[in-house]
């Protein structure tokens, strides 16, 4: 099995923009709602995204679809505005020049092949040489040996292969992704999250959604939390972690001797839980800052050496969980 | 404009679907095999004018219109395969104009032969035949056009383009048009049998419209359906739902 | 059995309660008794929303609208002295002779309108696994359909005349000689009743099972009723009486005209019929054929569907 050859023009700087020196970013969104009559899909959001790979999460119905799709102006805001480099997306086709899109509902057409098809998006879009970079879309996205086959004919993981190199040929600066993983198994997973790493790192910007919280921690360098339409969080996961400061911070530590740390920890204000668990002393606190500076200066004076030291519910999981239970 | 080839090919290879093509030339061939009945059974040449109307312009071309039409854009809004051609830097005009030159086009290669066929079969080739027969063929020609693009442009406006349209066809042109007269103006059929008839294509006994009338229906409902299925393109919003 | 708590040093497992099913099972018959029900219901869009029972309400009160209108006119002519009331009745373009012609056309919309929406969203949503995997047999799904469609067309043909009946009957000086008059069309409606859903719901079951696209079956439908006359006339005209007299067979809605002159006794209301006057057994015997060979094609076609 041949690996597939990453594309030049994945390493390649991106263009530059013809914004002027302020940097325009790539999407921003203002106070954007849309509602259907009295249903309200998404609840005044605001954000703006720049190169590199950001997530966006959030449970089935919390409005990612609906996002993604006033991003690629495909809905018209009820409110606020969605711009793409600078330019409203609703009702402007030039935009689509720098935007590639992967939805995930929408079908390919069945009759045509995933050859056919990234030709098809080639075309559309103008491309120098069409037959070329579609080629190039079907190699990097592993569909050669199918290429020539109807996509109505392809697995799920497939046809989503097939839409991604549809949208990869005019090699957009801004890549929306809809689910991109959903049906893929974990090689072709791999390689495509190599595949957008690098594309990001280039300069590109790339958001996608997704359910999965292993992938959204494996990919993303930034995440933006959904749930029921509105914003619930953005920025890095970690950083967003310690955000939350009503919520205790629990650590796992093991040391020359648990039981006298623990005595010692329970007597420090910012601790306010220490149990001795499974040979391990767990220890929950609400000041990260105050715990981090306390945590060494108490096992010094009190002579004992700390052998591990890790927090044990600093995972996206546990961020994720409080952020759309609140 | 290089989109323009790929987004009639596309289109064209949407619509040529197995089922449908058959029902279609199915269609199409009913007023040949008639003809072929008429001059065989019915002993010797005929007026084709009654076949011409009432089978081909009132039954046979609305209904090939419709289902071409209604396919060209709908079945892929119906799919979401639209989305596609959408997210593309290309004004919407274009994606409109390739899907009516293709329904349009399939609309007049399917009836037109017909016509043409049913006609000379069924009155030989004298001079008053070929006169009957082309002016017939014209007048499917423009009104088959006219019908594909309105309901081309209905497609875009309703999910349900199919079944008001043959509401449209079967009870407004078919009964209501045809009984008050000031209603005659809003019908394809009838505009397209003015045509007809200005063209020495009249079946006898019938009243058809004025011919510079017939010929501005026809193109104010083409260009009418055009500007309107533009406008709805430009404007179009995916399903909702996540 | 369910499974009962269990607890150790480890962990627990605690008694929800579940419980299978162990008791008696309704069988075979029951399961296509319920899906002959929900058919019958859908065609009518009970147990649906409120824009399913649009298309069934408007036909519903167009077609017994002929007969609640001969009940007003015959209670105003009964006022009338003397025998003014009885010519008045029969000149009544409503009669039970001529309620086939008024209604069949709403009749036919009805049918391609609810029909393919039996038929065609098992197969669009592919739920047709699910059936095939239960008690009933494929042949039963397929008849079980078609049955709750020919009964829910029975009962829009049958109830306004019913209604029209009751009419005639209390409008007549006594009831006793109102039945003793009008009984005598009961057998009659019911019958040309029974040949208009038999072809009717079978045409359009043997169309919506092979196109699970439903604008398209409505369309076919449609087009099943209307073109054949166009082509009989056509034919009729430019042809010959022969001719005529084969392809009207193949035409579903002069093949009931046929069958309605006949029952009644009356000619047959297109005039093309008409002239060509072939005797009514051939019609009923047309009907038959169309409804008995759709009807076969239709479970032939669940047979070989995959599912």
């Amino acid at each position: 099995m041949t690996e597939p050859i990453a594309p030049a023009w994945a390493s390649a700087p991106a263009p530059p923009s013809d914004a002027p020196p302020a940097v325009v970013p790539a999407l921003q969104l203002d106070h954007v709602s849309r509602w259907y009559g009295n249903v309200v899909a998404v609840n005044d959001v605001s954000f703006a995204l720049g190169a590199g790979v950001t997530g966006l999460l959030g449970p089935n119905g919390a409005g990612k679809s609906t996002l993604l799709h006033l991003m690629a102006g495909l809905l018209r805001p009820s409110a606020g505005s969605v711009l793409v480099r600078g330019r409203a997306a609703w009702r402007d086709p030039a935009i689509y020049r720098d935007i590639g899109l992967v939805p995930e509902k929408e079908a390919v057409h069945p009759y045509l092949s995933g050859y056919e098809f990234a030709l098809l998006n080639a075309r559309l879009q103008g491309v120098p040489d069409p037959e070329g970079a579609a080629r190039r879309a079907i190699e990097i996205v592993d569909l050669v040996d199918a290429s020539h086959r109807p996509t109505g004919t392809y697995s799920k993981g497939m046809r989503q292969r097939a839409k991604i190199a549809g949208a990869l040929v005019h090699e957009p600066t801004v890549l929306l992704l809809d689910e991109p993983f959903n049906g893929m198994d974990p090689r072709q997973r791999l390689h495509m999250m190599d595949l957008l790493r690098s594309m990001a790192a280039a300069g590109r910007t790339i958001l996608f959604s997704s359910h999965i919280l292993e992938e959204v921690e494996r990919l993303a360098d930034s995440i933006l939390v959904v749930h029921a339409g509105r914003l619930a969080a953005a920025g890095d996961y970690r950083s967003i972690r310690r955000l939350m400061t009503d919520r205790p911070h629990t650590f796992r530590v093991r040391s020359s001797d648990d039981r006298r740390l623990a005595a010692a920890l329970i007597a420090d204000p910012a601790v306010f839980g220490a149990e001795l668990l499974d040979g391990r002393l767990a220890v929950s606190t609400s000041d990260y800052a105050a715990f981090t500076h306390a945590l060494p200066r108490l096992a010094a004076g009190a002579g004992i050496t700390l052998h591990e030291v890790a927090p044990t519910n600093d995972s996206l999981e546990s961020v994720f969980s409080y952020l759309v239970r609140r | 404009m290089n989109a323009f080839m790929p987004l009639v090919g596309v289109t064209l290879r949407g619509l040529l679907g197995r089922r449908r093509l058959a029902l279609m030339l199915l269609l199409v061939a009913l007023p040949v095999a008639l003809a072929v009945l008429v001059r065989i059974g019915g002993g010797g040449r005929n007026d084709a004018s009654g076949i011409l109307d009432t089978l081909v312009i009132r039954t046979v071309l609305p209904l090939v219109a419709l289902v071409l039409g209604t396919a060209a854009l709908g079945s892929e809004i119906d799919d979401g395969t639209i989305v596609h051609l959408l997210v593309k830097p290309i004004a919407r005009r274009w994606i409109i104009f390739a899907s009516a030159v293709v329904a349009a086009g399939l609309t007049a290669l399917l009836c037109v032969p017909s016509v043409i066929l049913t006609g000379l079969l069924t009155s030989g080739l004298g001079s008053a035949s070929v006169t009957t027969t082309f002016a017939f063929a014209v007048a499917v020609l423009v009104g088959g056009t006219a019908y594909t693009v309105v309901f081309m442009a209905l497609s875009t406006v309703t999910s349900r383009a199919l079944v008001i349209g043959l509401v449209y066809t079967l009870i407004w042109e078919g009964v209501i048009a045809g009984l008050l007269e000031g209603t005659r103006f809003l019908s394809i059929r009838q505009a397209t049998l003015g045509l007809a008839a200005a063209l020495g294509g009249k079946r006898p006994g019938s009243e058809p419209l004025d011919p510079v009338i017939s010929v501005a229906i026809l193109v104010v409902a083409t260009v009418g359906a055009l500007l309107i299925a533009t406008r709805q393109l430009a404007r179009f919003e995916v399903r909702g739902g996540d | 059995m369910s499974q009962a708590g269990v607890s150790g040093p480890g962990g627990n497992i605690y008694d929800l309660g579940y419980q299978s099913y162990d008791g008696p099972r309704l069988g075979r018959r029951s399961a296509t008794g319920a899906l002959f029900r929900s058919a019958l219901l859908a065609c009518f869009g009970i147990g649906r929303g409120g824009r399913a029972k649009i298309v069934p309400i408007v036909l519903g009160v167009l077609v017994v609208l002929p007969a609640v209108l001969a009940i007003g006119i015959s209670a105003l002519a009964a006022q009338a002295p003397g025998s003014g009331g009885d010519a008045l009745e029969n000149a009544s373009p409503v009669r039970f002779a001529t309620y086939h012609g008024l209604i069949v056309i709403l009749v036919m919309l009805f049918a391609a309108a609810q029909g393919p929406e039996l038929f065609g969203r098992d197969q669009r949503y592919g739920v047709l696994p699910l059936y095939f995997s239960r008690v009933l047999t494929r042949i039963d799904y397929a008849l079980a359909k078609t049955a709750g469609l020919w009964v829910a067309l029975l009962l829009l043909i049958l109830v306004p005349q019913a209604l029209l009946l009751g009419g005639r009957i209390f409008v007549a000086p006594d009831p006793v000689t109102g039945v003793g008059k009008e009984i005598a069309s009961v057998p009659l409606f019911v019958a040309q009743g029974l040949l208009t859903a038999g072809l009717l719901g079978s045409l359009t079951a043997l169309v919506a099972s092979y196109t699970p696209r439903r604008a398209y079956a409505t369309a076919i439908v449609i087009a099943i009723f209307i073109i054949p006359p166009i082509i009989v006339a056509l034919v009729g005209n430019l042809v010959g009486d022969d001719a005529a007299r084969i392809l009207v067979l193949l035409s579903p809605g002069d093949v009931l005209d046929g069958t309605n002159a006949w029952i009644y006794g009356t000619i047959p209301d297109g005039p093309v019929v008409a002239s060509l006057a072939l005797p009514g057994l051939v019609y009923l015997a047309a009907a038959l054929v169309g409804i008995v060979g759709a009807t076969g094609l239709t479970i032939r076609r669940y047979l070989t569907i995959r599912a």
